[in-house]
């Protein structure tokens, strides 16, 4: 027997002998490969190889979990051990119980038609080099940039004391890049994340060499030609980026049923909206906003959750109103409901809690020109820079990256940075129209305790606000 | 585990490896967290790693071997990887050992500690005795042993072990209050306190009105200062300061901040984070990074300082120079005299999501969280809700008018990303924006 169902099966069955409620064990194995190119310099090579155990127990109402890297039948007794110590010294007056899931048996893997681990490093630097040449070759002045390359191989097995064995593999894909572009005295910065789950094919389908050479030369012509941008209402048209961030933002994770009940209060924060907030309106008829897991390549893209959940699309608004929340088996119940397979872990050491995968709002059939052509006066941003929300994800900020005045229909000179400062239902209830150019970039999100920088990504088509306050 | 350490090194060099450094540390820490006044899930770890650093003609890998059972195979792979990579012309070495180390032990009283059920009560009653209803965190026990060797003569050993509790407390969704406990001795570990401030503050924040835009004096509690010298300490990396990451390049021995802050690191103080050496092994030390508002140094490693044409700070990461601890020189004032002197300003508690617009410039934005309060004449006339702080590092910093006589040790999600030792502050003219509706 292979170790990973040898060590997660051992556990489940010592745990199944002391007396416990419902216990699962995940054991995960991570093979990455990571590298920063700093100013043209290969800093440091990172490459890593991860595996253990991590083992959730529920007593008396309460959960207690544990985990270990060493790999030792006495050590994996040991956790198990732990974990049902904890959670009895828990005390809880309230017990905690989980939604009824059916056990399930299935191994799923992500397709490569070339695989991650086929690939030498130095073809991996090579390409994030070239992109780099190419740069430097456009002769602007670039202070300082850098690319991070990651890659991340990702074999999991789950086993929990209901019957459900799951085996998966998810190799995927990142490089983000971080630009400086300078101008008589002046600088503009960028960052830009983009992710793939899937083989090394992936760094062909994002073409990353024109992205990045379209993105410094749209930061030098702001440089040169960018003017202040305009203050009070107008119209605004906001690209996938600018969408996708505000997806994330302002619908994903006020959605998130754990946040929602505040068991993120202290760290992540809570929700405006309320435990029984489906149905309330945040934003207009046109605006649908979709969680999904199976979106293929996404960077999150995943068949079963961290519960051995099967996978599926979740609308979290719909029409306009609040339609589900992201559940994982403890705020199903909570909430009187079913998972809907939203329980997701960084890797085996840490317990899996509500997590958005790629969420976005859903693309309908404007193009870009015609989400254009009858604005009379406004801004058409297409990315941003600065972002942040505050702690109930009522308050959302997002300054322009690269942002052009429109008037007529026309797209005219670029503005610098424009401010989006609106609060969520402010934002989603100006959108009147919404395109069809889906794109898609990738994102750390963070929540929890020990923090779970976990990939997601958001995206969406480019929409149209009508009448709203920018600066 | 020294063994391993120096099996790990040696290995390296025999294959061919100019420098080489093993780290190899073992995790047993402990947490509770909480939300609704109880236990949500209570966490273990035993885990073991290795961290390594090696070097072949100037190619740079690191990495952390997991499976310590098989060290020699691990250490042949990567040392085969990083012979295929490529030279970083920057590299500059690893520092020379052996050293000399301060004698630092963890407090017994911690190391036994095996259950934190009753900490976290006493932050709950703390808070509840206020007047909060909901409250939620996380309880702490850290405990890691450090053993380290390199190929230029280091053999160290750092067993650390500390306590921390973090509480939010709530009256509602938009009254809430924040409060940290931090030690390394039992006897100094004061969760009750930490939930009794988070319980004040929350009470005090009832029934919040929305803020108004405009520039503001404000007065910030050491949650929030920590949080700005987070951010100042975090831009002060050498290697952060290379890549563009930071406002404060090409600015030393210049006026950064007003004459008022003096900020240094030290990863020797008691805190937390103290440590006896950096990840190159050399020896932790107080290092004034900020001198009555004037620049000092950047924090470096061995490459950063020779590219510097300076010395080492013992700020090592395995690849980037990074603080330990921030400590802010204390100031005059007692905190009533920080509010008294406050005719018409606010006094914020906390925040999250600081964001840059340009770390070149330091142009940020940051949401207050918890506590937001309109003051006038030194006292609290109103509680605000939904404002943000727009301003810029710099003009943060410069514009520090009074420092208080009491630092505290802050640390919290991120946001204080590692112990930061830190007074009330009082910051005239920071910008204060909202959201339209």
């Amino acid at each position: 027997m292979e170790e990973e169902t040898d060590l997660a099966n051992f556990a489940l069955d010592y745990a199944t002998t002391k007396g416990v409620s419902y216990a699962e064990a995940r054991y995960e194995h991570q093979e990455q490969e990571n590298f920063i190119l700093k100013n043209g310099v290969l800093d440091a090579l990172y490459v890593g190889q991860d595996r253990g155990v991590g083992v959730r127990v529920l007593v008396n109402g309460a959960l207690g979990f544990a985990a270990t890297n060493l790999r030792t039948k006495a050590d994996v007794r040991a956790i198990v051990d732990d974990a049902i110590k904890v959670a009895k010294a828990s005390r809880r007056k309230t017990k905690i119980t989980f939604a009824h899931e059916d056990a399930i048996e299935m191994n799923w893997s992500i397709p490569e038609q070339r695989k991650l681990a086929d690939v030498p490093v130095e073809e991996k630097i090579a390409e994030v080099q070239s992109v780099d040449r190419d740069l430097m070759a456009l002769g602007l002045k670039i202070p300082a940039r850098y690319f991070q390359f990651s890659d991340n191989r990702i074999v999991k097995y789950f086993a929990n004391s209901e019957g459900s064995r799951i085996r998966s593999y998810s190799p995927r894909l990142r490089v983000l890049y971080f630009l400086t572009v300078a101008q008589d005295g002046q600088v503009e910065q960028t960052y830009r994340n983009y992710g793939w789950s899937g083989g090394w094919e992936g760094i062909a389908a994002w073409d990353l060499g024109k992205r990045v050479i379209d993105e410094a030369r749209s930061m030098q012509r702001s440089l040169v030609e960018g003017k202040k941008s305009p203050e009070g209402k107008m119209d605004l048209v906001a690209g996938p980026q600018v969408a996708g961030i505000a997806s994330h933002e302002s619908c994903g994770h006020p959605t998130e049923a754990d946040r929602v009940l505040g068991r993120e209060a202290s760290q992540a924060g809570k929700s405006f909206i309320p435990p029984d907030g489906i149905g309330m309106r945040v934003g207009s008829e046109v605006v649908n906003v979709v969680d999904d897991p199976t979106v293929e390549h996404a960077i999150a893209y995943y068949r079963t959750d961290d519960e051995g959940v099967k996978a599926r699309r979740r609308y979290l608004y719909k029409e306009g109103r609040v339609t589900e929340f992201l559940q994982n088996r403890e705020t199903a119940a909570a909430m009187h409901t079913r998972s809907n397979g939203a329980a997701r872990a960084v890797n085996y050491n840490v317990e899996a809690i509500v997590r958005m995968a790629n969420t976005f709002v859903e693309p309908k059939d404007h193009s870009v020109e015609e989400l254009l052509e009858d604005v009379k006066f406004g801004v058409y941003m297409k990315s941003f820079m600065e972002w942040n929300i505050d702690d109930k994800r009522y308050n959302a900020k997002y300054a322009g990256r690269e942002a052009y005045l429109v008037e007529n229909g026309e797209v005219k000179h670029p503005v610098r940075n424009t401010i989006i400062e609106l609060t969520t239902p402010a934002f989603w209830s100006a959108v009147d129209a919404v395109g069809k150019d889906l794109d898609f970039e990738a994102g750390f999100c963070g929540k929890s305790d020990p923090g779970q920088a976990l990939d997601a990504s958001m995206g969406g088509p480019t929409i149209r606000l009508r009448n709203v306050y920018l600066r | 585990m020294e063994d391993v350490s120096s099996r790990i090194v040696e290995k390296a060099i025999s294959l061919g490896c100019q420098d080489a450094i093993a780290d190899v540390i073992t995790n047993r820490s402990y947490q509770i967290r909480f939300a609704q006044n109880e236990a949500v899930i209570s966490n273990r770890w035993r885990e073991s790693t290795a961290s390594v650093f090696f070097v072949y003609d100037k190619r740079v890998l690191a990495s952390d071997i997991k499976d310590l059972t098989q060290l020699d195979a691990a250490v042949e792979r990567l040392v085969k990887i990083a012979k295929a990579s490529q030279k970083n012309p920057d590299y500059a070495g690893i520092a020379k050992g052996p050293f000399r180390y301060a004698r630092v032990r963890p407090d017994p009283k911690v190391l036994s500690l095996d259950e934190g059920g009753k900490y976290v009560e006493a932050a709950i009653s703390g808070a509840t005795d206020q007047g909060a209803k909901e409250c939620a965190g996380s309880f702490w026990k850290y405990e890691d042993e450090h053993f380290l060797a390199t190929s230029n003569g280091v053999e160290a050993h750092d067993h650390r072990a500390s306590l921390y509790l973090s509480i939010r407390a709530l009256v509602s969704l938009e009254s809430s209050g924040h409060g940290i406990a931090c030690a390394t001795k039992l006897s100094q570990f004061h969760p009750e306190k930490a939930g009794g401030k988070a319980g004040r503050i929350a009470t005090l924040a009832r029934s919040p009105k929305p803020g108004k835009a405009g520039r503001y004096t404000v007065v910030f509690d050491p949650l929030i200062f920590g949080s700005l010298t987070d951010q100042t300490g975090g831009r002060l990396g050498a290697w952060t300061v290379m890549a563009g990451l930071s406002p404060f390049g090409k600015k030393v021995g210049k006026k950064v901040a007003s004459s008022q802050l003096t900020l240094y690191d030290d990863g020797s103080a008691e805190s937390i984070a103290r440590k006896r050496f950096d990840a190159e092994g050399v020896p932790t030390r107080r290092n004034v990074l900020v001198n009555k508002g004037v620049l000092k140094t950047y924090l470096h490693n061995t490459s950063t300082a020779k590219k510097s044409r300076t010395k080492t700070t013992g700020n090592a990461g395995l690849v980037s120079p990074d603080p330990h601890a921030i400590f802010v020189k204390p100031g005059d004032r007692s905190r009533d005299e920080i509010f008294a002197e406050v005719k018409d300003g606010l006094w914020l508690t906390n925040t999250w999501y600081t964001r840059y617009q340009s770390y070149v410039t330091g142009d940020l934005s940051t949401i207050p969280r918890d506590g937001i309060f309109h003051i006038q004449k030194g006292d609290v006339v109103e509680a605000w809700k939904d404002i943000r702080l727009t301003d810029n590092l710099l003009h943060l910093l410069k514009n520090i008018e009074a420092l208080g006589d009491e630092p505290e040790q802050m640390m919290w999600w991120g946001e204080v990303s590692i112990p930061n030792f830190v007074p009330y502050a009082r910051i005239k003219d920071v910008g204060i924006t909202r959201s339209a509706e």
